[in-house]
């Protein structure tokens, strides 16, 4: 049977140096001239959501709105208050700046309106929205993590079970992606640490489930080589703009890789365990990756294989022996983390992370139920799941 | 040929429901994700443009079927009848149809992640390991014979146990 693949990313993308200056332009030619900005506290108070704001007024567009409380690990709730907010306001457009909570909650923002909704609960699903109005929609990443800026899906919690849900549809992307330097400079060295390690997962997952196609694959492999030739350089020195920007643009590929090829069972525990004892996503990819690679190892064997000259370089890889170096790339993976964590004291257990074992069991039924592991390379049950995080701990 | 695939779907997805109904006394993890079910929880599968559908609900410990569902918990619909075939003849697995983009979904994804769990069990009975293996990534052993199962089907059908709810 030929295998079929669907592939899709219509996000533009404004790349390098001086791309704040490019967004009121890029409003204006979208016919927006009220737009609503949305950020994080902590964002507001750094200064970073300022220049934003100051790149646009230079060039004659100023916000109508802002929205700058949007938590760490936004809900359902957040969302449908910020789109009342933005019919109050009388926006015509979202420009977000910020890391992953942060535009995952515009994309939902920007869902709710554009299908005139009340409520974004009414319209989670896999891929079943109609197009709705055109809401001009800018993201701003400050982290180089989560791809969010060209993915088609939104990850937002819901408050009344914990369940980090997942809305799915092409009409969540944003218009317009804004990868400048300037946004991840201040970055501080662990934050830099664990989301480089949340895009080399999210790279590695897309290259090995069940969804992979070839051109995911191209993205994937790309960002890989990326992020192992600079995650450390960026974590150990922030101002280095080369390694800052080989990072975003990294993280950008990983994006858009899995978002055309769907996570796996990293994603899967990794978002119970954000929704149940509250680990911040990015800790918990670092923790879970090679545990969960070990895990699919008898499944996944050449995949692994496959992606070991993009995380040690060609002529490191060719002096392995073909048979090992499945894992020799889990090992390398192992290795990098342990740098990683000597450099800025990331936590890479469970344990340090500050989970409880009591809460396994319900991690593991939480993340049974999570979209991601239905293309994980390896079924993995609830005892299976309880397995790996004690593998983790 | 859509009208022969059709009409397989639909005996197929008979069988699904009536397979579901049996293993939740024969199989002990069927039995285990309908006692985690919320009550009312219900499924619509759609197949391709106006093929066959199949409305269940649980309700009182029982998966009812029902001849129509205007707002169902969960509402599958698969793109095309070839694709439906496929799908209900052990030619593609359900986790090989998300990954190939088969179908869109209206609900929860957690919701679709329980029936695909439950799909798989009920696979693992209905299909043989041959065909299993080509469309699961890893089968789930069966508790029971396969042919108890067959043959509470074959029962059930025969005595009209899985008619139409009200």
């Amino acid at each position: 049977m030929v295998p079929y693949f669907e592939f899709q990313n219509a996000v533009k993308l404004l790349c390098g140096e001086l791309s704040l200056e490019r967004i009121a332009i890029e409003l204006e030619l979208m016919g927006a001239e009220k737009p609503l900005m949305l950020s994080d506290a902590v964002l507001t108070k750094i200064g970073t959501l300022s220049t934003v704001i100051c790149a646009m007024e230079s060039e004659g567009v100023s916000p109508t709105a802002v929205f700058s409380d949007i938590p760490v690990d936004s809900s359902l709730a957040v969302v449908n208050q910020i789109a009342s907010f933005y019919r109050e306001q009388g926006c015509d457009s979202i420009v977000a700046v910020g890391g992953g909570s942060v535009i995952d909650t515009a994309k939902g923002v920007r869902l709710v309106l554009s299908q005139n909704k009340q409520d974004i609960l009414s319209l989670s699903g896999l891929n079943n929205l109609v197009r709705g109005r055109h809401v001009p929609f800018i993201v701003v990443p400050t982290t180089a993590g989560t791809g969010s800026e060209c993915t088609g899906v939104a990850v937002i919690r819901n408050d009344d079970n914990g369940v980090k849900m997942e809305f799915l549809s092409p009409y969540v992307e944003p218009d317009i992606a804004v990868i400048d330097p300037r946004m991840t400079i201040g970055l501080p060295p662990k934050a830099t640490a664990t989301t480089g390690m949340d895009a080399m997962v999210h790279a590695i997952e897309a290259y090995t489930c069940q969804q992979a196609n070839p051109l995911s694959s191209a993205y994937a492999t790309a960002a890989i080589r990326l992020l192992a030739e600079n995650v450390e350089t960026a974590t150990r020195n922030g101002k280095d703009k080369q390694a800052r920007f080989s990072m975003a643009l990294a993280s950008t590929m990983a994006g858009i890789a899995f978002s055309n090829s769907m996570v796996g069972a990293v994603h899967a525990i990794g978002h119970a365990l954000g929704g149940v004892c509250h680990v911040p996503h990015a800790v918990a990819m670092t923790i879970l990756l090679p545990h969960v690679m070990r895990y699919n190892l008898s499944h996944c064997r050449a995949g692994y294989a496959e992606l070991l000259p993009y995380l040690v370089g060609m002529d490191a890889a060719q002096s392995v022996p073909a048979s090992e170096r499945a894992e020799a790339a889990i090992e390398a993976l192992e290795k990098l983390c342990r740098n990683l964590a000597n450099i800025c004291g990331i936590p890479l257990t469970l344990k340090d992370a500050g989970v409880s074992p009591d809460s396994f069991a319900q991690v593991a039924q939480v993340a049974i139920n999570d979209g991601a592991l239905i293309v994980n390379p390896r079924t993995a049950d609830e005892n299976q799941v309880i397995e790996i995080l004690k593998a983790a701990y | 040929m859509r009208a022969i695939q059709s009409l397989i779907v639909a005996i197929v997805l008979r069988v699904v429901h009536a397979a579901l109904v049996e293993l939740m006394a024969l199989d002990s993890r069927v039995a285990q994700e309908f006692a985690r079910m919320p009550e009312g929880l219900s499924y619509s599968i759609r197949t391709g443009h106006g093929g066959p559908v199949l409305h269940v609900q649980w309700k009182d410990g029982k998966l009812h079927r029902l001849a129509d569902l205007p707002l169902p918990t969960c509402a599958l619909r698969i793109k095309s009848m070839p694709l439906s075939f496929r799908l209900f003849t052990g030619q593609m697995g359900l986790s090989q149809a998300y990954a190939r983009q088969a179908f869109t979904m209206g609900g929860e994804v957690a919701d679709v992640m329980r029936l695909a769990r439950l799909v798989n069990l009920v696979e693992s009975y209905l299909f043989p390991k041959v065909i299993t293996r080509r469309i699961m990534t890893d089968v789930p052993e069966t508790e029971v014979c396969f042919l108890r199962a067959y043959a509470r089907i074959a029962l059930g059908f025969l005595t009209c146990k899985y008619k139409l709810s009200r």
